[in-house]
């Protein structure tokens, strides 16, 4: 669309400069903040890595866990009419509107060794509070709503009869769901997945109420700015966002700005 | 064989109900009825998309009726053709034979694209494609596993006249030579006269009538089935008895058939009838004839003055469109005898019918 230079124009490319330059201005603060020889250390700083790698292999986990649970239930949002469909998406999309220490604290309620699922879990050795599967769920929890509306928005737009026609050509439903539908729908859920990844890693609200250490990377950034100050955080930030930017740009290439189409 | 057993399904408000009907093995039946009828639904509750609550399902002699769709190995080809579209043509037409050897796979393929006029787009994929070249490729994936039986949702409906005509031919000569059972939906009732063996009226979710292509053209059993399969004028009118007897009752001494007059806003025809007072009378536009003076027709019953309001004009034949005393009629005539007659808007004629060319119902 071609803006002839008018108020309107000028107040509309004003405002959304100033909204471009909140949200990338500290960001390319922070990444000139860090020398390359302050990245090198970091790399080197074994606590840093480890929360890195812990918050990588628990992030890789809990979306993993987000694909296999919410998959299936997107499919069944998108295509199945059942009593109460309505009410399951929405209680699905909770977790966006609860705040994550809130998030951490129903968590810490419903896992915990106080809780009966809690008991029971720990009786089996799986262990939350204070321990790494306590990390997965906190993120989990926060990821999930993502992995399921990015999958259900990518089966709606895969025609149902697509399916149908596989059937007459001699598919089981799951053949026809692995061959036709999860192809088409696929792009849309890996880009989902990855977003939940991101937003796994970032995770800090409920984590730290559930499972403050071992540490990942957001709880050990903010662990170093309360007990160290700024520089001792910035190296660990900087690291931190060029993972986020990584996933950023994946996403970008998996599900390009259909705006820039039209 | 495809026979359905008093079907009733259910799809949200929607319900078919009380479905019949039977398609010889071999045989080409059609279902047409206006948008909203069902159609759509019925093929795929016979494919077994969509779950019977009443009747059944009988294909090949086999009650399919609780079956999956995958094991009523029927071929389906959808009115927006439903092409896969991550694959290429050729994979497409060949989704059905995944697990055929690959050589059995490649020459069947091969052989589908071939009469379909395919082969050079196998390699390509399904994207860009015109409507006519989607069609044929649906049809090939649908024909591919070489079902018994192939159900067509309205394959013409999105293609435009001139492929519709030669997809017709190339639907017929595959029904032939591959020797399917075919049932085909359709909202054209043309379809049925140049393709079907059997046809069934769909209207609001129940068979409003079925029998061959000719005798539902012919003899239309309701006011809605003769507008609807466009079958020519249909009059609304009362039914008198009289006297005489008529050329029908002579031929049918033991018959409940009389002479009969129909009246109908002014008009006043000689009928065959069955039962007196409220009634349409159907006229096939084929059954009026048409003159500038008053010439001696042979035997017609009927004589009565019209104006020409229209007329559309075809290749081989004219549509003409007639007001006789607030009476509209279609005649068609040869498109020749139209000019000949000069038959245009606003032309005075004579129009003659046999008694017993008015279908009375």
């Amino acid at each position: 669309m071609h803006l002839r230079t008018s108020p309107w124009s000028v107040t509309l490319w004003l405002l959304a400069a100033l909204l471009v330059l909140f949200v990338a201005g500290p960001l390319l603060r922070l990444l000139l903040q860090a020398s390359p020889a302050s990245l090198g250390a970091a790399f080197s700083d074994r606590e840093l890595v480890a929360s890195i790698w812990l918050t990588i292999v628990t992030a890789t986990s809990a979306t993993a866990l987000s694909l296999f649970l919410g998959v299936p239930l997107a499919y069944l949002l998108a295509r199945v009419p059942f009593p109460g469909r309505r009410i399951v998406a929405g209680i699905v999309e909770l977790p966006v509107v609860v705040p994550h220490p809130v998030a951490g604290i129903a968590l810490l309620l419903f896992l915990g060794r106080q809780s009966a699922i809690g008991k029971g879990l720990g009786a089996m050795g799986l262990e939350f509070v204070n321990h790494v599967p306590g990390i997965v769920a906190g993120m989990l929890f926060v990821s999930a709503p993502i992995v399921v509306s990015a999958a259900r928005e990518a089966f709606r737009s895969v025609d149902p009869k697509l399916e149908r026609v596989a059937r007459t050509l001699g598919d089981t439903g799951w053949t026809a769901f692995r061959q036709v539908t999860l192809p088409l729908a696929g792009r849309g859920i890996v880009a989902g997945g990855v977003l939940a990844w991101a937003r796994s890693v970032s995770e800090f609200g409920s984590i730290v109420i559930l499972t403050y250490n071992p540490k990942v990377a957001s709880i050990l950034i903010y662990d170093r700015f309360t007990l160290f100050g700024l520089p001792a955080a910035v190296p660990a930030a900087v690291v931190l966002l060029l993972i986020a930017l990584a996933v950023f740009a994946t996403v970008q290439l998996l599900a390009p700005d259909r705006a820039e189409h039209r | 064989m495809i026979r359905l057993e008093a079907v009733r399904v259910r799809v949200g408000d929607f319900v078919l109900e009380d479905i019949s009907l039977a398609v010889p093995s071999g045989g080409y039946g059609l279902i047409i009825g206006p948008t909203g009828s069902g159609k759509t639904t019925l093929l795929e509750a016979i494919a077994g998309h969509e779950p019977l609550s009443e009747g059944r399902v009988i294909l090949r002699d086999t009650d399919v009726t609780r079956a999956s769709p995958e094991a009523r190995r029927v071929g389906f080809v959808y009115q927006q053709y439903h092409l896969f579209p991550h694959l290429t043509v050729g994979e497409n037409i060949g989704y059905g034979l995944r697990h055929a050897a690959p050589a059995v796979r490649a020459e069947r393929v091969s052989e589908l694209a071939d009469s379909l006029g395919l082969l050079p787009l196998l390699p390509r994929t399904v994207r860009g494609l015109s409507g006519g070249e989607q069609q044929r490729i649906a049809l090939a994936r649908a024909l591919a596993p070489r079902p018994t039986i192939l159900l067509l949702d309205e394959p013409f409906a999105a293609v435009d006249p001139a492929t519709r005509r030669v997809l017709r031919r190339e639907l017929r000569t595959l029904h032939e030579r591959e020797g399917i059972t075919t049932l085909q939906v359709t909202h054209d009732f043309e379809d049925a006269m140049r393709l079907g063996d059997v046809v069934a009226v769909l209207a609001a979710g129940r068979i409003a009538q079925s029998g061959t292509p000719d005798s539902v053209f012919r003899y239309p059993n309701s006011a809605f089935v003769a507008e609807f399969i466009g079958t020519g004028t249909v009059l609304r009118g009362i039914v008198e008895r009289i006297g005489e007897s008529s050329p029908a009752e002579r031929s049918d001494p033991g018959g409940n058939r009389f002479a009969a007059r129909f009246l109908s806003n002014g008009l006043e025809l000689e009928v065959v009838a069955e039962r007196e007072g409220a009634a349409y009378a159907v006229i096939r536009p084929a059954d009026l004839l048409l003159s500038r003076t008053a010439m001696p027709f042979p035997a017609p019953r009927n004589r009565f003055d019209a104006v020409v309001t229209r007329v559309e004009r075809g290749s081989a034949v004219a549509a003409v469109h007639l007001d006789a005393g607030g009476n509209a009629l279609v005649a068609a005539v040869m498109t020749t005898t139209a000019e000949e007659l000069g038959l245009a808007s606003g032309v005075p004629v004579i129009v003659a019918i046999k008694a017993t060319a008015i279908h009375i119902i």
